[in-house]
């Protein structure tokens, strides 16, 4: 192999992730349980089509071989539960952080090349995205929107969560529009789109990827903590009910019986926080080429 | 460490635990008497709210520093029949009610309990709601025409003109009795002029009496004493956001009989948090709350004693009949075919429910009560049958496509079943109820209303065509058919006669036929259930009867459970609670089990 060959394969993307990867242990861990929740998501329902099967005279039985994390308060199977009720959940979250992402990046790199009166417009845009209070905006919705379907919960969490990323956006797109490169791209007379998708965006892509990841931690618990509370409609399979009822109907906190039902949601949701953290590791390196040279 | 603090530290440590044990809310009141603890299973302690019993929100606790002229015993043979309150005894006639006053009955500032303060409270009765339009008696309305004082102690109460409510006597002793001194000036002068024209026959002054009267009760519930001025044995003295305290009015007219010192009624938001407190042993006893078998069991192994009473409440699956295809009696014979009635209430209310049997209306024991043994085994159980259901379904045109049952008209069917957040029972009900349907060929999903006031009012407006909803309110049949056949399904009086209303803005939801035709007769509901009101429990047999067997029949809510009254007493610090089969007291607040001698302090 000629030394250009060698040079290129050690720089294809998927020897650079992979080295990437498994220079930490907990970057692996991070994405196997990244994957892992991913696939319960799509292939979870499909395991379990149909009704939810009930059995009223096996009401919070104890996990045994029949159910593995036990019956909940109809004596359903929370193993099944906590699979079927994993694709809203993370369908919910992924569409939040992607209209996040896309709409705070978007509005924060326009405003932020273009400046004045642009800049001005957006930002108050912004600014007002900011003084909504989004959970007390969310429980109001819900008395007069159906949120039954995760389009709908993920669109509203989305269009108003954005704000914050496009002020951080914005402020590093202000700094960067400075820079030499970005004199010469100008001087060379490129578009304004050029500019901002072809050299802007690539240089804040790092800090959007982390924050798309981030996001859909706290869009995970912005709508479990809705169902935990109770304000939206009920559907047995989604892991916010499943604690709403672990602790308001099956006293959870007041009975071992009922102890499974109420930590395995909570055991989901601490998992896929903890896989996200440990993978925002990998996700920085893999977006940062100063990192990437460095190592 | 130096040595000044090493010596200190453990003293000021003693000192403050000092300190905070003698802040803290002991068991053991100041001077000596025994603290009770318990929470109000009617409201939650709302700090801030004004002490006016007639606030929705507000801070009274009846039993405790709220008083009645009687506490009803819930006696279904005879609908007067009271413990004693601030009346000592009462006489009633067809048209009115003498009520001999406690001879000893006085405020918690030391001031006589006098007819006038009736006079203020029955007046102020009217303005909250409870008078009825011209003269609408046969209806659960308060139809006072005249309070008169008869002497210091004795005052007579007088229906509207016309008026022979057999429940006068009980209206007139629920109410609640307040001072004149506090409540006096927030009432005009005419109000009584006012109630009169209220009650008469012309249509128009009457409604103008009525919204006058509401006028002036709004001013009444909006109103905050600066003090709570009490006759019953306790005063409020204080409310914290986690607790009410009440110490005992030493000017209650029956002190020898009141043990605790003080009564400390604790905050809650949820049942939850009442389980919590039963489990710790904080409460010496508990009213009614849902809950689940394993919590029963951490409640009991604390030391908590389970006393089950009569509850006259059931809880049922209703129907809009204006929406198809629930017009249809065979559609909803099929639908308590298929719902497993024990199978949800095992789930639903597991400790405080018992399945409904004989779907009339009314709970079980009324229904044993009113009929008789043939007509009770002549019922239908309506015992899970989903063959049953399929013939009856096919008989009125649905048709089964795959494992899909389709409406007559092609269309596929699915339910929406209406619950209630919060309303766990409900809840977890809802979800085997769409279990066992969908698994049936109806996919029915269950949905939430946020809360019961909204509920009732888009339940109201005709929103939900299928929905739980509470029946069989008793004691007495007519009020459990009143449920049915009543208001919420267009009925009303109009003089002598039963009115019939529907569609919008009519607050009929129900819509149900006005006639069933059962064994070949014509029973017409809405009248027979008006007629109840007006007479003997001896001579509403043979309505109630044939209330009973049409309801059976054309099931315009399927009953799923009826309530048992679940609860707790803690023999830790006081002794001699009520037993179980006393349901006479255990109906009523513990502060009437102690007005009656029961309750004592363990020495």
């Amino acid at each position: 192999m000629s030394t250009l060959a060698a040079a290129r394969a050690r720089r294809s993307p998927w020897r650079v992730t992979r080295r990437v990867l498994l220079r930490k242990p907990g970057r692996v861990i991070g994405l196997a349980i990244i994957v892992f929740f991913t696939l319960m998501a799509i292939a979870g329902p499909m395991l379990y089509p149909g009704q939810l099967a009930v059995d009223p005279d096996n009401i919070y039985a104890s996990p045994s071989g029949a159910h593995w994390l036990g019956t909940d308060f109809a004596g359903s199977d929370v193993l099944q539960e906590v699979i079927v009720g994993a694709r809203y959940v993370l369908l919910t979250a992924a569409i939040s952080a992607l209209v996040t992402a896309a709409l705070g990046t978007t509005i924060g790199l326009v405003a932020g090349y273009h400046r004045g009166f642009t800049d001005s417009s957006l930002m108050r845009v912004t600014d007002f995205v900011l003084t909504i209070p989004g959970f007390p905006l969310l429980v109001v919705l819900s008395t007069i929107w159906n949120f039954g379907r995760p389009l709908e919960m993920g669109l509203v969490l989305g269009v108003t969560g954005w704000g914050g990323v496009a002020r951080a956006v914005r402020s590093q797109t202000l700094s960067l529009r400075e820079r030499g490169f970005l004199e010469a791209a100008r001087g060379l007379g490129l578009s304004n789109t050029h500019i901002i998708v072809r050299e802007l965006l690539p240089n804040i892509a790092p800090y959007v990827a982390m924050n798309l990841l981030l996001s859909v931690i706290g869009f995970i618990g912005a709508e479990v903590a809705l169902f935990f509370l109770g304000v939206v409609p009920f559907t047995s399979s989604n892991w916010g009910v499943m604690l709403n009822e672990a602790v308001f109907a099956g006293g959870a906190i007041n009975s071992p019986q009922a102890l499974s039902y109420l930590l395995a949601p909570l055991v989901c949701i601490l998992l896929l926080t903890l896989g996200i953290v440990l993978f925002l590791d990998a996700i920085d390196e893999l977006f940062n080429p100063r990192l990437r040279e460095r190592s | 460490m130096n040595r000044h603090t090493w010596v200190t530290a453990p003293v000021a440590a003693l000192a403050v635990t000092a300190m905070l044990a003698a802040c803290s809310t002991d068991n053991k009141a100041a001077d000596g008497g025994a603290v009770y603890t318990t929470i109000s299973g009617t409201n939650p302690i709302t700090a801030g709210a004004p002490m006016n019993p007639f606030n929705a929100s507000g801070n009274y606790f009846l039993g405790y520093n709220t008083m009645q002229l009687g506490f009803d015993k819930l006696n279904p043979a005879d609908p007067n029949d009271f413990f004693p309150g601030l009346a000592k005894s009462w006489t009633a006639t067809p048209t009115s009610l003498t009520v001999q006053l406690q001879d000893k009955a006085k405020w918690s500032d030391g001031s006589d309990v006098t007819p006038d303060d009736v006079k203020t409270s029955l007046a102020i009765a009217l303005t909250q709601g409870s008078a009825t339009v011209g003269a609408g008696f046969l209806t659960q309305g308060l139809d006072v025409g005249a309070v008169k004082t008869v002497d210091a102690h004795t005052v007579e109460i007088d229906q509207a003109v016309g008026g022979k409510n057999i429940n006068f006597t009980r209206l007139v002793l629920k109410q609640t009795i307040v001072p004149t001194k506090v409540y006096g000036s927030l009432v005009p002068a005419d109000i009584w002029d006012t109630i009169a024209a209220s009650q008469g026959s012309d249509a128009t002054a009457a409604q103008a009496a009525i919204d006058k009267l509401n006028a002036t009760g709004k001013t009444i519930s909006a109103f905050a004493p600066q003090t709570d001025v009490s006759a019953g044995p306790f005063v409020l003295t204080r409310v914290n956001p986690g607790s009410a305290v009440l110490d005992r009015n030493k000017y209650f007219y029956d002190l020898p009989k009141i043990s605790p010192k003080q009564v400390v009624l604790r905050h809650y938001s949820g049942n939850e948090q009442i389980w919590g407190y039963m489990k710790n042993g904080e409460l010496d006893s508990a009213p009614y709350t849902s809950i689940p078998t394993n919590v029963l069991d951490e409640i009991l192994k604390a030391g908590n004693k389970r006393v089950d009473s009569l509850h006259y409440v059931n809880a049922a699956i209703a129907f809009n009949e204006s929406v198809a295809p629930y017009d249809k009696t065979a559609v909803r014979q099929a639908l308590a075919y298929v719902i497993d009635r024990k199978a949800v209430t095992k789930v639903g209310e597991p400790v405080g429910g018992t399945a409904s049997t004989h779907l009339t209306g009314m709970i079980e024991q009324a229904t044993a009560n009113w009929l008789t043994p043939d007509q009770v085994n002549a019922l239908n159980p309506y015992e899970p049958d989903t063959a049953k259901a399929e013939t009856l379904l096919k008989g009125v045109g649905f048709t089964k496509n795959g494992d899909q049952w389709m409406l007559p008209d092609g269309k596929p069917w699915t339910i929406t079943l209406q619950t209630v957040n919060g309303f766990s029972d409900w809840i977890a009900a809802s979800t085997v109820i769409a279990n066992e349907l969908t698994s049936f060929g109806i996919p029915t999903k269950p949905a939430l209303t946020a809360d019961f006031a909204t509920y009732k009012t888009e339940m109201a407006a005709g929103k939900y065509a299928v929905g739980f909803w509470l029946t069989a309110l008793g004691p007495q049949a007519s009020a459990a058919y009143q449920r049915l056949y009543g208001a919420d399904n267009g009925f009303s009086m109009r003089g002598a006669t039963v009115a019939h209303v529907s569609g919008k803005g009519s607050g009929n939801w129900q819509n149900t036929p006005e006639t069933y035709t059962v064994g070949g007769n014509t029973v017409k509901v809405g009248e027979l259930t008006a007629q109840l009101s007006a007479l003997a429990p001896a001579d509403q047999k043979p309505i109630i009867q044939q209330l009973a067997i049409a309801t059976n029949q054309e099931l315009p809510v399927i009953p799923i459970w009826d309530y048992t009254s679940v609860q707790f007493t803690n023999d830790k610090r006081f002794t001699n609670f009520p037993q179980q089969g006393q349901d006479a007291l255990l109906n009523n607040p513990p502060g009437v089990w102690m007005m009656q001698g029961y309750v004592q302090g363990k020495q």
